[in-house]
């Protein structure tokens, strides 16, 4: 099927997006049982970022500066919204993050208002043929991006000595407390990373097709994907989005002729069958809790 | 201020003074414990359940807030240096390191891992160093060290632990209960590794344990605690022949059948 190959890599495109969002919420989740709820935000801000840079700045530069600033923003988050509701239950931070939620939707708008706006500047045009198909910038740029940076978070978790002590921290605190671990620090590093991450899926989605307070939608994906992928499992949500893109882009093709409107349904449903099947997601770790 | 020697010119190595622990606001753990560790010597902290050993323990670490408790009264001094309120970071900086009871170790991770947790201050050859003279002393970890650390028996957990503690680079090192769970045999290994590490190292040594007998052979000096409370304290020998402290931990002959039905005989302290 010829024209296949274009909604494939839109899909895939779009999926790398999902998985690097993705990949900020379940860092945190793995890192501090904390569900993140204001993920699409953190990619709101960011995105807005970068509109702001791009106004006086090339756009490559643009993102690029944004970032070390999303990585600040996400440890400002964590000691403000996080830390000093350190032992109280789950629920309470859950709570604070709703709440930052709504506060960053409308801070954003006081900000900048709530017209869509376009980034001043381009990527680099990079594109090239794959046979027929011609694949654009976007998706060169989504997938360029996205992938090494979900696999170096891989192996920043797996092999690297910071990744160790997060790992230790999310296992047992008290242990890593009693080796004189500073978890505080550690764990601040990592809201650091997941906006950062969100960040970036921010920019290259504002470089895509604006930015504007509905960018946060996509914050709504990310929890199909994340479960999808395993709620503990870092390569699973960059797994998830990719396979949840392509799903989308399918159906798009062919499945809204025929049901319109599915397509806003489909990562929900996907999930639905998968966790059916493997209650944990794709790649996530079976829980035996007892009782 | 000049460091407190006692006797025999000895530094105070880490020093509790009537300490009293809470937990939730309303469960007394310690009413006013007190006891001292001078410098390299190896002092047990006996008892039977629920005395209040393992929260001596965390008090001394800085623990407490994650156990829902916190030092109502007393001090906590560290190389003559107010601890009392100090977080574990600091305290482990100071050079104090515990180990808790219950083998708390990463059990997800492998020993390498664990190892590496243990080390995070270390500089690189600082830690790659530190890891090789662990697998030294342990060489059945070496063999399981890429093996998830809760695959290991209870006695090869043990022996991570106390590698990973040396790998914060202790002065004073406290071990809860390391015997717990183990085998006779296993737990003589593991006083006999203590007793080794503590004179290699030149460690101070604070030995928390039920096991009496076992800790009787490795320390110099014997504090036991009761309710909350020290009801006994002198040197190992004393303890051994201490009327009250064999009876309740070590374990009295055996009497006859006749004299055990009369025999009744009243605790001296309260």
């Amino acid at each position: 099927m010829p024209d296949l190959l274009p909604y494939l890599i839109g899909g895939l495109a779009n999926g790398a997006l999902y998985g690097l969002l993705a990949l900020g919420f379940v860092l945190v989740y793995r890192a501090t049982s904390v569900v993140n709820f204001a993920i699409g935000e953190f990619l709101l801000v960011g995105a807005y970022l970068t509109y702001t840079f791009a106004l006086f700045l090339p756009l490559p530069l643009a993102i690029l500066a944004a970032l070390p600033l999303a990585f600040l923003f996400g440890l400002l988050v964590e000691r403000g919204f996080v830390r000093p509701l350190l032992g109280r239950s789950v629920v309470a931070v859950i709570m604070a993050t709703i709440g930052l939620a709504a506060a960053l939707d409308g801070g954003v708008q006081l900000v900048w208002g709530p017209d869509l706006k376009y980034l001043r500047g381009e990527l680099p045009q990079l594109s090239f043929q794959l046979g027929d198909t011609f694949v654009p910038p976007r998706a060169v740029w989504n997938l360029v991006l996205a992938l090494p940076l979900g696999f170096g978070l891989l192996w920043l978790l797996r092999k690297s000595r910071y990744g160790v002590l997060v790992r230790a921290i999310s296992e047992r605190e008290v242990a890593a407390l009693a080796l004189g671990i500073p978890t505080a620090r550690i764990l601040a590093g990592v809201w650091g990373i997941s906006a950062l991450l969100a960040t970036l899926a921010g920019a290259l989605l504002a470089a895509a097709s604006g930015v504007g307070p509905n960018l946060v939608f996509l914050g709504l994906k990310v929890f199909p994907v994340a479960i999808l992928g395993g709620l503990d499992s870092v390569g699973g949500a960059l797994l998830a989005g990719l396979i949840l893109g392509i799903l989308e882009a399918l159906s798009q093709r062919y499945l809204e002729p025929i049901l319109p409107g599915f397509t806003e349904a489909l990562p929900f449903v996907v999930v639905l069958l998968v966790l059916l099947v493997r209650p944990y997601g794709l790649l996530g770790e079976r829980q035996i809790e007892r009782v | 201020m000049a460091e407190r020697k006692d006797a025999e010119g000895n530094g105070m190595v880490l020093s509790v003074e009537n300490l009293k622990v809470v937990y939730r606001g309303v469960i007394l753990a310690l009413d006013g414990v007190s006891l001292e560790v001078r410098e390299g010597e190896a002092v047990a902290l006996l008892g039977p359940n629920g005395a209040g050993k393992s929260s001596l323990v965390r008090a001394v670490a800085g623990l407490l807030p994650k156990f829902e408790g916190r030092v109502l009264d007393g001090h906590v001094r560290l190389f003559d240096q107010e601890a009392t309120h100090l977080d574990p970071a600091r305290i482990t900086g100071l050079g104090l390191t515990a180990v808790l009871e219950g083998r708390p170790l990463f059990r997800y991770l492998t020993p390498v891992e664990n190892l590496v947790a243990a080390g995070h201050r270390l500089s690189p050859r600082e830690l790659k160093e530190g890891m090789e003279e662990v697998f030294a002393r342990f060489p059945r970890l070496y063999e399981r060290r890429h093996e998830q650390a809760g695959y290991l028996s209870g006695g090869e957990q043990q022996m991570l632990l106390l590698g990973m503690a040396l790998l914060t680079r202790p002065k004073v090192l406290v071990v809860d209960e390391p015997s717990l769970g183990l085998a006779p045999k296993l737990v003589e290994e593991v006083m006999r590794t203590l007793d080794t590490l503590r004179r290699e190292k030149n460690l101070s040594l604070l030995l928390v344990e039920q096991n009496a007998r076992a800790a009787l052979s490795i320390v110099d000096r014997v504090y036991v605690l009761e309710r909350g409370r020290v009801v006994f304290e002198g040197d190992a020998k004393a303890a051994q022949e201490d009327q009250d402290v064999m009876e309740f931990y070590l374990g009295k002959e055996e009497v006859g059948f006749r004299q055990a039905k009369r025999y009744r005989r009243r605790k001296r302290w309260v």
